[in-house]
């Protein structure tokens, strides 16, 4: 029924514990899991991101490292069993080149949205919760590192740093992405922080710490996750980005580096014999980008309870359509 | 007045971060520019002694030894401010010159791509919102997510593969063609057009997605809102309601996206003008990065940066003209 | 019904359905309905009840996916029916907002937040061939009979009035062109209960001036009770009692009505006489086939469960859906029977008190 029917309070109240975490397990894992489920985009982008996280996890024990001359130069695809995909201008295995350089690319995501997403979430709920001053200097300096541009900022950074490990370059490639996430994340807070269950947490002289803890981050969480596979994502195309155009170290095997073999060594975009070593890591980044976005789609989806009152036609909807019955 | 003077003052704020930011970077940082000057003189002279390297350095890097680091940091940034970006150590000409010449190019080809990436998105997600669940919307909201998914320069790579070197409909590089004299002529801005058709191309098509899926979900939200059930039932003409009601409220929230969407692009710039080899801001950057010709890339750091902070200025100053609601300035969340 | 009376609306087995996942869902249950020529018909009916699907109805206004079917005849005088489900899409067009306009619920952003509030009056002007300066001139009286400043609220943007204003101006639009029926649904939901009393008595005072029939909806039977002549309580998509305001409130003889007086929160009610109605209001999926308050019903029977009842005729203005309503109040009694209760000629200072009142002593 509505969320204001008189009778809803009186129901609540004679719930067991243990109804109570059956429903919390409905609520939080069963039911986001069945809306994930149920629409085949959101599906396709989770069995791609598990199948780049077996092929960092299982596809390197498996599959032998890139070496030079692992085979001849610049073996065709689909020509031998050896080497399905080709061999590139050194001879490495393009399978091995691929599958080798998922471990350093997904420690690049891990610690770029790590840190993007954790930066920003300190940073906005404290200026969102605590207000003041303290809030309008943390807002001007989000606002002043939002309109540095990132990806040049990040350039030059790593022309001057010439980072190797690959949980340096994440976050070098993130390196102001947490400003304009803090931004949004602050004003979140602030709507929260005036939201009656806050505010009768704060009635109730509840600490702040704990106020934030249980009442605020649960309900940006959601969110943060987006935003933590958008980072992701910024990673992958901006760490490939680097290595292409060689402004990173060649110290991992990483699909920017093959691509960057091809286009300035194998001539891959003059000769049509040599763009397969352009191609293979391009539709791998694609595949996995696509994933991505697959999935902070599906989660944008299960989120945004507006399009999710929009798939179940529940009765609050015949009630009063559109508006969500709530009202 | 108060929040113009807030805004314009958080604008210069900004910009003097930056110059800071890059002063930190050239002088502060091991490892940085100076060191890799010095290796590099040391390589080239192996009997000169280190104070005479030094002397060098500090030369070319055109650094008074005698000053503190405070009183360097005021006189680059009063150089600084005054227009000076140093001199270029590759090309041997003043920074600024290079970059101001090369600066109206970069610009030429992000409005491009910015107007195109703008129209089709509105067009395409009004259009697909109005056709909400149809086969149309199903198709092309795909379409949209598989674009988006594509690296822009992973694009340009292909375009200059397909279109330039294998089939030869598109120049490989360059902004005009050495024919045609630069000049208000028609043949001039079509050929100017001609060069910069892939690397607008290679944003719009990888760009053009989210816009038009964050137009439909505004209209789609704005289709349920109790203002438009008015609307209807009011009688107002279809075309009042298409274009006063549905299409300025979901435009709206896109604003803010665009005042982003201007500086990913022009990060973005700084890569595809590279891969097409287009003499802009970013081209020059990536010749200074391969030179380690740190005045040049400095400089284009602080060019490109400005220029992003200019354009998100008049963004935020002229979003009051088309949203009422902004006219107080201090509620609005930029999101 | 009351066939001698002067009707202007009248609805005829009015039914919304439309198709969801588990199978057809019928939120309006053929209702049958006479609104009198200037009067204010109350209709009360807690969240879900359909009462909403009804005021749009009285407009076809029914948002897709729902198919109203039933009949809907609209009189603007005695003998000239119109009948609102067979008008053309531009009758339709013109009949809404000059004949029967309509107050949302959720008032607060029913106006476009980009528009002046005055660029409404006059999109709406145009959109209806009125010519604009004597359309303005009654939009600037409208305004100032609900004590708005008029060139101040038509300047500004409807994010620079209070919720009280925009309520306010919102009715102004609705009667901008004269209409003989004024719809309202919830009009006053978002307001604070000092600005809902204040509104009522302008909604009576316009009501006296314009010589306006209107439709009051809500859930807030106390204020319906307080402002209506008649009053209709809504229960699972129908209409289970009708009757003068006075019938519905103090002689109250449906059990579903006698439980709503008897859960209605009020400050001065005790505690323990204030209880909810237990268990849940149908599915629109699944309609029981025989009474539909018979699960909750303290006097069901087995008749109750099976066949649908009728509508039992007390009077000629008090009907009531129900096999027992002799039975209902010594089953379902309420701490103020035999009380006397405010009426709506009471002057507006009253208005907005509970009939609980008394009871509470």
């Amino acid at each position: 029924m509505d969320a204001d029917s008189p009778f809803r309070a009186y129901e609540v109240e004679r719930r067991t514990r243990r109804q109570r975490w059956a429903y919390k397990w409905d609520l939080y894992v069963a039911s986001p899991l069945r809306v994930v489920w149920s629409d085949w985009r959101t599906r396709v982008g989770v069995l791609i991101v598990v199948f780049y996280l077996l092929m960092g996890t299982v596809g390197v024990v498996l599959v032998p490292p890139p070496e030079t001359n692992q085979g001849a130069l610049h073996t065709q695809p689909f020509q031998t069993m050896a080497h399905p995909l080709g061999t590139d201008g050194l001879g490495q295995d393009m399978i091995s080149l691929i599958v080798h350089a998922t471990p350093p690319m997904l420690e690049m995501m891990l610690s770029g949205g790590v840190f993007a997403t954790g930066v920003a979430t300190v940073l906005g709920t404290l200026a969102g919760y605590r207000a003041g001053r303290i809030d309008s200097v943390l807002t001007t300096v989000m606002d002043m590192a939002t309109a540095i541009p990132g990806l040049p900022l990040a350039i030059v950074v790593a022309t001057i740093l010439q980072p190797e490990s690959p949980w340096v370059v994440g976050i070098v490639l993130t390196i102001n992405v947490w400003a304009g996430l803090g931004r949004s994340i602050r004003s979140q807070v602030l709507t929260l922080r005036e939201s009656d269950y806050v505010e009768a947490s704060r009635t109730m002289r509840i600490r702040t710490p704990n106020i934030i803890a249980r009442d605020i981050v649960p309900n940006i969480m959601p969110y943060i996750t987006i935003n933590f596979v958008n980072a992701g994502r910024i990673v992958i195309f901006s760490s490939v980005a680097l290595y292409f155009l060689g402004v990173l170290p060649f110290t991992n095997t990483h699909w920017g580096v093959t691509m960057n073999r091809a286009y300035r060594n194998s001539g891959a975009l003059y000769s049509l014999g040599a763009s397969y070593t352009l191609l293979i890591p391009m539709i791998a980044i694609i595949v996995l980008s696509l994933g991505l976005v697959l999935l902070s789609q599906g989660a944008d989806r299960i989120f945004n309870p507006r399009v999710r009152a929009r798939r179940s036609k529940t009765i609050s909807d015949s009630e009063d359509p559109g508006t969500g019955g709530a009202r | 007045m108060h929040w113009l003077i807030n805004r314009l003052g958080r604008a210069i704020l900004t910009i003097v971060g930056t110059v800071s930011l890059s002063f930190v970077m050239i002088r502060l940082i091991p490892g940085g520019p100076l060191d890799y000057l010095r290796g590099q003189i040391r390589n080239q002279n192996p009997g000169m002694s280190s104070d005479a390297i030094d002397a060098l350095v500090e030369a070319q890097a055109a650094i008074n030894p005698d000053q503190s680091i405070v009183e360097q940091y005021v006189s680059y940034m009063s150089s600084v401010f005054q227009g000076d970006l140093g001199t270029s150590t590759w090309y041997g000409d003043p920074v600024n010159q290079i970059l101001i010449e090369a600066l109206p190019w970069t610009l030429f080809v992000m409005a491009l791509s910015l107007l195109f990436t703008f129209a089709i998105g509105i067009g395409l997600g009004a259009v697909m919102a109005y056709k909400e669940g149809s086969r149309f919307d199903y198709t092309f909201s795909s379409v949209s997510i598989f674009f988006n998914s594509i690296p822009y320069y992973v694009l340009g790579v292909l375009f200059l593969f397909v279109l330039s070197y294998q089939m030869d409909l598109f120049p490989t590089g360059g902004r005009s063609s050495d024919a045609v004299p630069v000049g208000f002529s028609v043949a001039f801005l079509l050929d100017a057009l001609y060069h910069a058709a892939l690397p607008v191309l290679s944003f719009v098509l990888t760009r053009f997605g989210f816009q038009a899926l964050a137009m439909r979900g505004n209209s789609i939200n704005v289709l349920g809102e109790n203002y438009l059930r008015a609307a209807k039932i009011r009688g107002l003409p279809g075309r009042r309601i298409a274009f006063q009601y549905v299409g300025r409220n979901a435009v709206l929230p896109l604003y803010t996206t665009l005042m982003i969407s201007i500086g990913t692009m022009f990060g973005g710039a700084v890569i595809l003008e590279e891969i097409f080899a287009y003499p802009g801001i970013g081209y020059y950057m990536f010749q200074a990065i391969d030179a380690r010709d740190y005045p040049l890339m400095m400089g284009a750091f602080i060019i490109i940066t400005t220029a992003i902070v200019a354009a998100i200025l008049f963004a935020d100053l002229t979003y009051g003209l088309i949203d009422p609601r902004a006219s107080g300035g201090e509620t609005r969340e930029t999101y | 019904m009351s066939p001698g009376k002067d009707v202007v609306l009248d609805v005829e087995g009015a039914r919304v359905q439309f198709e969801m996942d588990r199978g057809v869902a019928r939120v309006l249950d053929d209702v049958d309905l006479s609104v009198s020529r200037e009067e204010i018909f109350g209709i009360v009916g807690e969240s879900g009840s359909g009462k909403s699907m009804l005021a749009a109805s009285m407009l076809d206004a029914v948002e897709d996916p729902g198919v109203l079917s039933g009949s809907i005849t609209y009189y603007p005088s005695p003998d000239e029916p119109v009948d609102i489900l067979e008008l053309s899409a531009e009758e339709l067009r013109q009949l809404r907002w000059e004949e029967i306009a309509m107050v949302f619920q959720g008032a607060l952003d029913s106006f476009n937040p980009t528009l002046r509030i005055g660029q409404h009056f006059q999109e709406t002007l145009s959109a209806h061939n009125v010519d604009r300066q004597s359309g303005m001139e009654r939009a600037r009286e409208l305004l100032s009979d609900l004590y708005l400043e008029p060139e101040q609220v038509l300047a500004s943007h409807p994010h620079e009035l209070s919720g009280g204003m925009r309520q306010r101006a919102l009715i102004a639009l609705a009667l901008l062109l004269e209409p003989e029926v004024l719809v309202m649904d919830e009009p006053t939901g978002a307001l604070d209960l000092l600005m809902q009393r204040s509104i009522l008595s302008l909604i009576k005072k316009l009501q006296r001036k314009y010589n306006l029939t209107i439709v009051f909806i809500s859930h807030d039977l106390p204020l319906v009770a307080n402002l209506a002549d008649r009053i209709g309580v809504m229960y699972a998509f129908d209409l289970v009692e009708v009757g003068t305001a006075e019938d519905v409130v103090e002689g109250a003889r449906h059990p579903y009505t006698r439980a709503l007086l008897k859960a209605v929160p009020n400050l001065e009610t005790p505690y323990a006489e204030m209880q909810p109605i237990a268990g849940r209001a149908p599915d629109p999926v699944s309609v029981p086939k025989g009474c539909s308050y018979a699960e909750r019903c303290p006097l069901a029977d087995d008749q109750c469960l099976d066949v649908h009842p009728p509508y039992d005729d007390l009077t000629d203005e008090h009907r009531v859906a129900c096999y027992y309503p002799e039975e209902a109040p010594a089953a379902i009694p309420l701490p103020f029977e035999d009380q006397s209760v405010e009426r709506p000629d009471d002057p507006p200072e009253a208005a907005g008190a509970a009939p609980g009142k008394e009871g509470s002593r």
